[in-house]
């Protein structure tokens, strides 16, 4: 049971946004490559499951791919982008 | 989390407990008080990120309570980790010489409770329809079928079942259970299938064994049989005796020599379209009763439901426009982020996360924005005005 008391990964709660998106992996496979993601759908699948740590980059685009489906629901950008070198970098220059 | 009951007191009142770290707020646990025995009630979803706390809640109630109500009524969704916690309890609970009762798990969590073993370790009340236990030989084949692996006893199985990722291959593990279970439970069933169309053709993709396969194969093969009519025309069809069966003569000799002499095929509808049937075989000529027959058509209708959930009701035509259209829209991202790097000096990661900020910024989707970033490159070229420290983009 040891692995049922690690702790909670970010990478759960995406799925858990992709099942409150209604979108099945596939659909969220096509949504995520759509915006240039470059993992096959068995590797984005592990992520969500937990089990392979995406890249920085991995990590904005599916979020960006889970909120422009909660954005077509009516939401508003639910899932949080993670905090990328490259953000950093975009958000100092803004300033 | 266990430090977190505040009432646990025989008497007391009931104390919410809803778990911090659940960004949609859905999933919580009441505790109360019957008599003697304390109650906990499950609402919304456990998976991997609250199985942990629904187990040291649990945990913190077996350790001070003899008799243990878990109320499943208003759960919404359980994964094998959370089945994982619930049996590890169980098993722990019933060591320690105490009473878990499990009060009104729906239809779904009552099979797998089943399955799993954790049924017979526990007590069941407020069942609705009324349970019936399977028998050991139809526990153990549906346990095969779920793990592919020998008949195993707690806790060694749970230990499989949690190990399994929840949603990898959900569709295949799911049907290979619905033909588990509609093998054990409708009667004369000798064999069952689940054909889908896939790639424009039929394809068996559960099915109980070899025999099985091959019937199927014979029906795609001759193009003719039950499960084809059933997939394409989307209704049932029955043949009670192939002795008598006309509708199928190159087919029916073929299943005659394979030692079959009855077949019930049901559609699998997804979005009221036809994609598979799921198909009973029998040895005995008039194997079917009405009642199996209803049985075979509930085993369907899940199926149905597990298909219409993974988008299998995507025609190919459907899957194609949109990969298609998936492949521009990369293009032209591709197209906006190179522009980017070349107008701001920037890597393209970094030029990505620009893309997204507008994106989210605007409220417009991503491509929109990267087809707006393009064809600002085009006004340039058409001499438009582009006024020192102008956004490009915004």
């Amino acid at each position: 049971m040891a692995e049922i008391s690690a702790a909670a990964q970010p990478a759960d709660v995406l799925d858990r946004y992709r099942r409150n998106a209604g979108l099945s992996h596939g659909d969220l496979w096509l949504r995520y490559f759509e915006l240039g993601g470059m993992s096959n759908a068995f590797e984005l699948e592990a992520i969500l499951c937990g089990a392979l740590e995406p890249s920085p980059h991995d990590r904005e685009v599916i979020a960006h791919a889970l909120n422009e489906r909660f954005v077509e629901l009516g939401g508003n950008h639910p899932v949080p982008y993670s905090e990328s070198d490259a953000k950093r970098r975009w958000e100092e220059r803004k300033r | 989390m266990g430090n977190g009951l505040t009432s646990d007191q025989p008497g007391g009142r009931g104390a919410e407990v809803t778990t911090a770290k659940d960004p949609f707020g859905q999933f919580a646990i009441t505790v109360g008080f019957e008599n003697a025995r304390a109650v906990l009630a499950i609402r919304g979803e456990v998976d991997r990120v609250n199985a942990p706390e629904l187990g040291a809640i649990l945990d913190a109630v077996i350790e001070r309570h003899r008799s243990v109500v878990l109320d499943l009524a208003e759960l919404g969704f359980i994964n094998g980790w959370g089945l994982g916690v619930l049996a590890a309890q169980a098993a722990r609970h019933r060591r320690s010489g105490g009473t878990l009762t499990i009060r009104s798990p729906s239809a779904v969590v009552l099979r797998l409770l089943d399955i799993t073993g954790v049924a017979e370790v526990v007590l069941l009340e407020n069942l609705d329809p009324p349970h019936r236990h399977l028998d050991a030989e139809q526990s153990s084949e549906i346990a095969e079928a779920l793990l592919g692996s020998e008949p195993y006893h707690l806790p060694s199985h749970v230990e499989k079942i949690t190990a399994i990722p929840a949603d990898i291959d959900v569709v295949d593990g799911a049907l290979r259970l619905v033909v588990a279970l509609a093998r054990a439970t409708v009667g004369g069933a000798d064999g069952v299938s689940v054909s889908l169309r896939r790639h424009g053709h039929l394809a068996t993709v559960a099915a109980s064994n070899q025999t099985i396969s091959d019937m199927d194969a014979s029906q795609y093969a001759t193009g003719e049989g039950p499960c084809v009519d059933a997939s394409v025309k989307g209704r049932w069809f029955h043949a009670e005796s192939l002795e008598t069966e006309t509708r199928w003569p190159a087919f029916t000799p073929k299943a005659q020599a394979l030692g079959i002499n009855a077949i019930l095929s049901s559609p699998l509808l997804a979005e009221d379209r036809p994609v598979g049937a799921l198909n009973i075989y029998s040895r005995t000529a008039m194997a079917f009763a009405p009642k199996d027959q209803e049985l075979a058509s509930v085993f369907a209708a899940e199926a149905s439901l597990v298909l219409a959930g993974a988008g299998v009701d995507v025609t190919d035509e459907q899957l194609s426009s949109r990969r298609h259209a998936a492949l521009a829209t990369r293009r032209v991202i591709a197209q906006a982020e190179g522009v980017i790097m070349e107008r701001e000096g920037v890597e393209a990661d970094d030029a990505y996360s620009m893309l997204c900020d507008y994106s989210r910024t605007s409220n417009r989707p991503f491509r929109e924005r990267a087809e707006d970033v393009v064809a600002s490159t085009q006004r340039l070229r058409l001499g438009a005005e582009n006024e020192p420290g102008q956004s490009h983009y915004g």
